[in-house]
């Protein structure tokens, strides 16, 4: 299976006023295509610092990120914003939709963003349809329920095919029914559609649903005792 | 696309956006109305001496193209020399005074038989010619506006004046009193401000220009034409004027860039967060800063808009309180108070725009409101 990103020994180190804090202490990691990654470990450990900054919403301190082939670790802040338009994802704990605009518009404003403007309504009402959203793309995040904003968040992230998603707990501000909603839906899109994906959650249920764990620790990845293949890991969920 | 999360942002917060459009509608009101009173004044009072009817406008060395300004040190007793020059068939003597009492109006003192030959006479609306000495005679805007009728006495240059004619307006003055009472009243006896004068024909009359500035070397012989011409370009000419138009402008001008500065940095800090989800998506610090500068240029757009209706409005109203004032609302000064809008606002709106592009993807997204 092909990588399609890589982290080698990352590092990354908050400055608060003159005092410095460790937040990723040497995170190495590969994801490779189609993979479904939870990640999971204490408040505090590094786990949204790691997905930032595998997003290129951050720089590493020190350390190389490599997405589908581009290294953006030490690209300029252009070029990593022009790596995340293409290639990446993101969905968020607290959705953060675009509160002015309509279901559709949040979508029309990533495919705006990504360059495609208005040309592919085919595959916006495709995404919305899958999602069970086709009946409230005239409405509001106002107007949406937690789940279906989130369902919106995820439509929006994957609307312009991104390599990789990256979700910071999804279902954190969901109820459990909502929760198991937009697992299903990211769980259907990793397989249907074979989207990677990387989620960070606090819920051992939800970290269920993907078919690798992945544990954090003092900004450190947790190193388990067995070292297993993707193959191997394809099928079941094992701590690598 | 950009441009309906411009309209939503607009509408998001209605009453803050009706207050900016407000803002720029009164700083571009502000601009066309100065200018527009300005220039109609001027160009009126140039509309009413063409109105007389001379061929040729004397006046003395130095006088200035605003007549009220004017002292009178030409004697009338010129006129005798005048109409010794060929060519020449009427001449008559003006005494300008500039009456603030109650009003900015121009007097004319007149010699009534001499400026009717020049002038083919007033078309009288009610009333008649000076019949006393404290006479006065005035044009139908000028009557309607302060609603006198005959027989009700007004005071010029601190003196009381009984109304004796209405006469259609559009002959130099709105206020016309007997030239030697007028003369008496301000100590310039035998005296006038201007001479307007009738040639016998129109082909007369660059001889006759020829002839005059011969005669009287240093005293300015313009053709009515010429005068009017003269006058109309001298707002931009005359430096006081120039000056307090670009300073009525210029604070227009500053009022329109603080109001946009205003709304657009309180509209950043409010939408840190939807930076920050702009940032995760992707967008780029252009595409951020073009959002903000598209949405303070549509307000600024709207403003203008509004800033026209509000000047053709505030033009009728000006006209049914104060009749006797015109207001000019030209194109030329239209366009210029569109750039200056749109360049106050575009300085407004750029810092904040400029931040809210340069803002951290990651803190934008934890800002809490």
């Amino acid at each position: 299976m092909k990588v399609i990103l890589e982290a080698i020994d990352l590092t990354k180190v908050y400055k608060v006023g003159k005092i410095e804090v460790p937040a990723l202490k040497g995170v190495s990691l590969k994801v490779r295509e189609g993979e479904f990654i939870s990640i999971m470990g204490p408040s505090g450990c590094g786990k949204s610092t790691l997905l930032h900054t595998l997003g290129g919403l951050c720089q590493p301190t020190s350390g190389k990120i490599i997405i589908d082939g581009e290294e953006i670790s030490s690209a300029r802040d252009a070029v990593r914003t022009d790596i995340r338009r293409r290639k990446i994802g993101f969905v968020f704990q607290r959705f953060n939709l675009l509160p002015t605009l309509t279901a559709k518009g949040n979508l029309e404003i990533a495919r705006e963003i990504y360059g495609n403007g208005r040309d592919d309504k085919d595959h916006i009402h495709q995404i919305l349809t899958l999602l069970g959203l086709e009946n409230k793309v005239r409405h509001k995040p106002s107007e949406l329920s937690g789940g279906e904003q989130q369902r919106v968040a995820i439509a929006r992230a994957i609307i312009n095919k991104p390599s990789i998603l990256l979700a910071d707990e999804p279902t954190g501000n969901l109820d459990t029914e909502n929760s198991q909603v937009v697992l299903a839906m990211l769980q259907e899109l990793n397989r249907k559609f074979n989207q990677t994906i990387m989620m960070i959650t606090h819920n051992p249920e939800a970290a269920a649903v993907a078919n690798r764990l992945i544990e954090m620790r003092d900004g450190k990845i947790v190193p388990h005792e067995h070292d297993v293949s993707w193959d191997a890991a394809k099928e079941d969920k094992i701590y690598i | 696309m950009s441009q309906s999360i411009v309209l939503a942002n607009i509408f998001h917060r209605p009453m803050r956006s009706l207050a900016t459009i407000l803002a720029v509608g009164l700083e571009v009101a502000l601009i066309l109305t100065i200018v527009g009173l300005t220039q109609g004044i001027v160009m009126d009072s140039a509309k009413r001496i063409e109105g007389i009817g001379a061929d040729i406008i004397l006046r003395p060395p130095g006088a200035s193209f605003l007549m009220a300004t004017s002292a009178a040190p030409m004697p009338i007793k010129i006129s005798e020399a005048l109409y010794a020059v060929k060519g020449v068939r009427y001449v008559t003597p003006v005494l300008t005074e500039l009456n603030s009492q109650g009003g900015l109006d121009l007097i004319y003192g007149i010699d009534l038989p001499s400026f009717n030959e020049v002038s083919s006479g007033f078309i009288f609306r009610s009333g008649s010619e000076f019949q006393d000495p404290m006479d006065v005679i005035i044009d139908d805007i000028y009557a309607h506006s302060r609603k006198l009728k005959i027989g009700d006495h007004v005071t010029f240059l601190n003196h009381s004046f009984k109304v004796c004619g209405i006469v259609e307006h559009g002959k130099g003055s709105r206020i016309y009193l007997p030239i030697q009472t007028m003369q008496n009243l301000m100590g310039v006896v035998g005296r006038a401000s201007l001479m307007y004068i009738k040639c016998h024909s129109k082909q007369d009359v660059p001889e006759v220009t020829k002839k005059l500035k011969e005669l009287l070397p240093g005293y300015t012989v313009l053709r009515t034409e010429e005068f009017v011409s003269q006058m109309s370009s001298a707002i931009n000419d005359m430096a006081a004027l120039r000056y307090f138009i670009n300073l009525v402008t210029f604070i227009a001008a500053l009022v329109g860039f603080f109001v946009i500065f205003l709304a657009m940095y309180t509209t950043i800090t409010e939408r840190t967060r939807e930076i920050g989800i702009l940032k995760s998506l992707g967008a780029s610090k252009g595409y951020v800063l073009a959002v903000f500068m598209k949405e303070a240029l549509s307000l600024c757009l709207l403003g203008f808009l509004f800033g026209i209706l509000l000047s053709f409005g505030g033009e009728l109203l000006i006209r049914k309180i104060f009749p006797s004032l015109q207001i000019v609302l030209g194109l030329e000064w239209i366009f210029k108070a569109a750039v200056i809008a749109v360049v106050s606002a575009s300085l407004g709106a750029f810092y904040p725009a400029i931040r809210a592009a340069a803002q951290d993807p990651i803190d934008a997204l934890a800002y809490e409101v």
